[in-house]
């Protein structure tokens, strides 16, 4: 291996290599290309990054720097030069506001554009402002002009919470304000390696990661949970978990029947992990609740039950449990049919009556 | 209403073909075992314990046989689409659907026979229309079913991926689709049953024979329609 001296800011070289090779084996990658990937983060000229934060909890931000193991957020920080973060830069008022600009006319059709959150679109979107610009506004500007953007988190990529319903602001996904392709890195939040990985994938190779259907990369989300499980073969023999903590789930049986969302949700969360010490929620005990999949607010709840409720238009709406409606519908159904039969009975029963009774007039 | 005291005429009228009576039937055994180990799948009512002595894979058998018995479902609704258009006449769709005046006056007239609201039944060789409509919506519904068990069974397919994120959105939205819809089979299921019964007893035309045999009875007075 060719000799690699430590970068920047402390990072030493061993957790560089790691962070390499874990980032290089997240994109399904063999492990002879680790030293290729190492030599594009060293070699490229440091892509210049404008990271947005719209509607959201700075979840994303949060997890990606992770004060508690920080040498992945320092190979991040190092890698790409990052002009404009709110939550990470110094800078405040007019004179962020300058940096942004200044950025945008330095780096024009070069930068990387990160979104973080979901845009309100509702009365000019008027409900999420920065430096008195509409969000709305602002991303059009900065993801016109950007050589790629890459949404971050699952507001970003598909609306999340804030588009869930009622949605009251009219927030909406990345995607569908800007006419350009955008890369998608769902999660709430998205594990960072997915982040670092796409972004490493690009530069060693120069053109971004294949993407699915829903414009996410297909290293990190070409494959359900369900089918990477390591509760898995619980699921075949058929052993479940009916309530957290009865016996069952001590022994670790599978968590559909608590609601688990895996065979609905695409991630590598059972390979990646998190936060370098092993830990995701299916591996503690805690059902998956699909936030990587679209509108995963509305359709994976209720997070403890398999399917979400059927919403009945009547009165104010009304939400129910779709397994009872059928029950109960299922359950009229049989009341009709026993009902028409009785009455078809009955009136047999008159007739006969009332066939005799003229008979015997006769 | 045909009285008991009274002797009738009957002529045999042969209706169904036999690729008719084969989607019949594997439609019919397919749907009841889907029914029985999609609850399952669903919400297992029993499970299994690690100590058992050797490995059960219920959920794996029973999943292996909801696959195995959809693809009969998918084989046995591609014939009744085709018939739909190049069966025999009371087989294609223009026979029973209210697309005419005639079927309209007819759909009326079932739906009164079986409020009790009129004695007399309408004699047709086919289908009533009442219940080719039903057909016609549960045919609709099975093609759904299809493209939703699809894309769970095969989400990682190039195609059907597309179709599915183009007409579901999601995996789970598909699984929501796929598990209200099934409702509408139980529903049929337990209607269909009790109707045929029914239709026994209040116009003996013996349509359950006719399910095997494809013949039905037909007053000899009636007209050919």
């Amino acid at each position: 291996m060719a000799r690699i001296p430590p970068i920047r800011m402390g990072l030493s070289r061993r957790d560089f290599l790691k962070i390499c090779t874990i980032a290089t084996a997240t994109m399904g990658l063999p492990v002879e290309m680790v030293d290729k990937v190492a030599a594009a983060v060293k070699s490229s000229e440091r892509p210049p990054v404008i990271w947005l934060h719209f509607m959201e909890c700075t979840g994303c931000t949060e997890s990606l720097l992770r004060s508690s193991h920080p040498p992945l957020a320092r190979l991040i920080l190092e890698l790409i030069s990052l002009e404009y973060h709110e939550t990470l830069m110094a800078g405040a008022g007019e004179q962020a506001e300058e940096a942004l600009k200044e950025a945008l006319k330095k780096y024009k059709g070069r930068y990387i554009c990160v979104v973080e959150g979901a845009v309100s679109t509702k009365d000019g979107g008027i409900y999420c402002q920065i430096g008195g610009r509409p969000a709305i506004e602002i991303l059009r500007t900065v993801g016109e002009k950007a050589g790629a953007v890459i949404a971050i988190g699952t507001c970003a990529s598909f609306g999340g919470i804030q588009a869930a319903a009622p949605n009251p602001t009219g927030a909406v996904k990345v995607s569908q304000v800007l006419s350009r392709p955008v890369i998608n890195i769902p999660g709430c939040p998205p594990n960072p390696y997915n982040f670092l990985s796409t972004v490493l994938y690009t530069l060693t190779f120069g053109h971004p990661p294949e993407l699915d259907d829903l414009s996410r990369p297909k290293f990190a989300y070409g494959r359900r949970i369900h089918d990477q499980c390591p509760r898995r073969p619980h699921f075949d023999e058929g052993r479940f978990v009916e309530s957290f903590g009865d016996p069952a789930h001590q022994q670790g049986y599978c968590l559909y029947k608590v609601g688990c969302k895996g065979p609905v949700t695409y991630s590598n969360c059972p390979v990646q992990r998190f936060c370098d010490v092993g830990a995701w929620p299916i591996g503690s005990g805690h059902p998956c609740i699909g936030c990587t999949e679209p509108s995963f607010w509305d359709r994976m709840s209720p997070f403890y039950e398999h399917l979400p409720k059927i919403y009945i238009p009547a009165g104010g709406g009304i939400r129910v449990e779709a397994e009872k409606a059928g029950r109960v519908a299922v359950g009229a159904a049989a009341a009709v049919v026993a009902a028409h039969a009785t009455i078809g009975a009955a009136k047999k029963v008159l007739k006969s009556i009332s066939g005799k009774e003229k008979d015997q007039e006769e | 209403m045909v009285k008991k005291d009274k002797e009738i005429l009957y002529r045999r009228v042969f209706v169904w073909s036999w690729a008719l009576r084969l989607f019949h039937w594997s439609f019919a055994l397919s749907c009841a075992v889907l029914l029985l180990t999609g609850i399952y799948i669903h919400s297992p009512p029993f499970t299994t314990k690690w100590a058992e002595f050797k490995p059960q894979y219920l959920m794996a058998t029973l999943r292996y046989y909801h696959f195995a018995a959809a693809y009969v479902f998918m084989a046995a609704v591609a014939v009744r689409l085709y018939l739909l258009f190049f069966g025999n006449r009371y087989e294609r769709f223009t026979d029973f659907l209210p697309i005419n005046r005639r079927n309209i006056r007819s759909l009326w007239q079932s739906l009164k026979f079986y409020l009790y609201l009129t004695d007399e039944h309408e004699w047709r060789m086919g289908h009533t229309v009442l219940a080719g409509t039903i057909y016609f919506l549960l045919f609709m519904a099975a093609i759904v079913m299809s493209l939703t068990g699809l894309y769970m069974l095969y989400p990682d397919v190039s195609w059907i991926s597309k179709m599915g994120v183009a007409l579901f959105g999601s995996l789970q939205m598909a699984r929501f689709i796929h598990y209200i819809l099934h409702w509408c089979f139980i529903f049929f299921v337990i209607v269909h049953l009790y109707i045929a019964i029914w239709n026994d007893f209040k116009a003996p035309e013996a349509i359950i024979s006719g399910a095997f045999s494809g013949s039905k009875f037909l007053p000899a007075e009636v007209e050919e329609d």
